[in-house]
């Protein structure tokens, strides 16, 4: 079952005094299978917080269906399911971090005590490392630290589906390091994720899958290893040589076939051929200028 | 628990921390505290004086707190986007805009009281006589504060804060000036006068239906149209949320 099935979803808006549209998503439609974590990539503006915000029912989309849970709409049923981290989150500074917890895990009516609802407390605060700062009010905690509540926050309730938006945005290394293991350890527990990030080797680590997002179109959705298999520049051919197995690297698309196609005329016997692996920031930069070429 | 409540709370704990209403409060207790001074000068018309200065405090405090606080209640939380972890939760978007004001009329309410308890014991000091009665003059503060309150959210569902506060005053104003142009339209000749007289007076809430202050210190007055003012109070704010949130469902977040 697919957690969430976004189809043709359109979203403009206008601006300026005298009004200009801008279109900024044409057409997004992925889904997001159940038990995943599911990287959202895309550069600056290309609409992954507008898309995220049109699933949440934060804007309401021009055009498109979005589907949670098979085939229900967002309801307060399906909302009751879901967990959400913004953006630069911006939270209550008049509030402790454990009135913070507390005043969430009550809106999601999920707790049926406050001693239940205590204890979920106490794990997440001890799971995004803030002990020290939970009777402080939320006014001064820094960046790292409003975005590691903020977390905590968006997992109060048990949520089956969590979408953040940027978690890992000015975090430092130990920081994203905890944030990391919060993610897995959630999706263990059978709770699928939606990220977008800029931060590609975390996403790397972190997803099974990614959607990418160029100018409010979706131009890759599916399986991180097929991505980055997809965006392999080399690969390598492994035959049998005269004596011993031989391999020779050569860059894909017709060197490869000529290479192949002078192995066999050579009478040579290919044992395998596998793209090499490159890293995700090396493949989606890659992804990124052959689509600017093509658009040129 | 209810969404409604539990917002409600929190509305309530965000405006009682701030510093804001307490700077309001002390200006309503140097107000209130003058009434006391003033009552002690006059010799004939001690509760008179002493009734209207601490019932001023009491009327201008709860104002300024339905209309100035009011406009930024729902403004605050889009500009700090605090509304987008709120609205991902399962509420509606009326509930959010009830919790809000429901929190806002409890900080009316408990300002309402602790000022009355004041104004109590200045007239206990003074030695005058406190009529029941005053209780239904503080309920008339409480339904114009609740009315200017839809109001101000009404506004806000389309307008920046300070427009509102603008929009919110004007209401204000106009409210407790339908009396008199009533009473002017009456006695005008003008056909036209009197037509403008009668669309203003059935598109603006008259805001003196609520005011009893002056008649329950001099005429000990029981205000025999209490419930129609309450269901009157409760039907605008009523109707300003309805457009609200009509408004506010269609409106985009972040």
């Amino acid at each position: 079952m697919n957690i969430l099935e976004v189809e043709d979803l359109h979203k403009s808006f206008k601006k300026g005094f005298i009004p200009k549209t801008y279109n900024v998503l044409k057409g997004v439609s992925f889904t997001i299978p159940k038990g995943t974590i599911t990287g959202f990539l895309g550069g600056n503006g290309a609409g992954k917080t507008t898309t995220m915000k049109c699933v949440l029912g934060l804007a309401l989309p021009d055009k498109g269906e979005i589907r949670f849970f098979g085939d229900s709409e967002l309801s307060t049923e399906v909302k009751a399911k879901v967990g959400f981290l913004p953006e630069r989150p911006y939270f209550y500074d008049y509030l402790t971090g454990e009135e913070f917890l507390k005043f969430y895990g009550e809106i999601s009516g999920k707790f049926k005590s406050q001693f239940d609802l205590k204890a979920r407390i106490d794990y997440l605060i001890k799971k995004v490392d803030l002990q020290h700062a939970r009777d402080r009010s939320l006014k001064g905690y820094s960046k790292g630290m409003l975005q590691k509540i903020g977390l905590a926050q968006a997992l109060i309730h048990y949520p089956e589906f969590v979408i953040l938006d940027e978690p890992m945005a000015g975090l430092d290394p130990d920081g994203r390091h905890y944030l990391s293991e919060l993610i897995s350890e959630t999706a263990k527990q059978g709770t699928s994720i939606f990220f977008s990030s800029h931060l590609l080797n975390d996403t790397e680590k972190l997803c099974e899958n990614l959607v990418i997002l160029r100018d409010g179109v979706v131009q890759f959705s599916g399986g991180t290893q097929t991505f980055l298999g997809q965006m392999g520049r080399t690969s390598h051919i492994k035959y049998q040589g005269d004596s011993m197995i031989e391999s020779v690297e050569v860059e894909n698309g017709e060197p490869l076939q000529m290479k192949i196609d002078e192995l066999r005329k050579a009478s040579r016997t290919i044992i395998s051929v596998s793209p090499n692996i490159t890293s995700l920031e090396d493949a989606f930069v890659g992804f990124a200028m052959d689509k600017k070429r093509e658009n040129l | 628990m209810n969404v409604v409540w539990i917002l409600a709370k929190n509305t309530f704990r965000e405006i009682i921390r701030d510093r804001i209403l307490y700077g309001l409060i002390v200006f309503a207790l140097l107000l209130v505290g003058f009434s006391l001074a003033l009552g002690q000068l006059s010799f004939t018309e001690q509760a008179r004086i002493s009734g209207n200065f601490g019932f001023a405090g009491i009327h201008i405090s709860s104002m300024v707190l339905a209309i100035f606080i009011g406009a930024s209640l729902v403004a605050k939380e889009i500009d700090k986007k605090t509304v987008m972890t709120l609205l991902v939760r399962p509420m509606s978007r009326l509930q959010f805009i009830l919790g809000k004001c429901l929190g806002l009329t409890f900080v009316i309410s408990t300002v309402i009281l602790g000022l009355a308890l004041v104004m109590y014991f200045v007239f206990l000091g003074l030695g005058l006589e406190v009529y029941p009665n005053f209780l239904k003059a503080l309920w008339g503060i409480l339904l114009e504060a609740i009315l200017l309150l839809g109001m101000a959210m009404f506004f806000s569902s389309f307008s920046r804060p300070m427009m509102v506060i603008c929009f919110s005053l004007g209401i204000f104003f106009i409210g407790h000036w339908l009396n008199n142009l009533t009473y002017f339209s009456e006695q005008s000749e003008s056909e036209g006068f009197k037509s403008i007289a009668e669309v203003i007076t059935s598109v603006f809430p008259n805001l003196e239906r609520f005011n009893w202050r002056d008649q329950v210190l001099v005429e000990k007055f029981i205000p025999d149209d209490l419930i129609l003012a309450t269901v009157y109070s409760f039907a605008w704010f009523s109707f300003c949320i309805v457009l609200t949130s009509f408004i506010f469902r269609r409106k985009d977040f972040g």
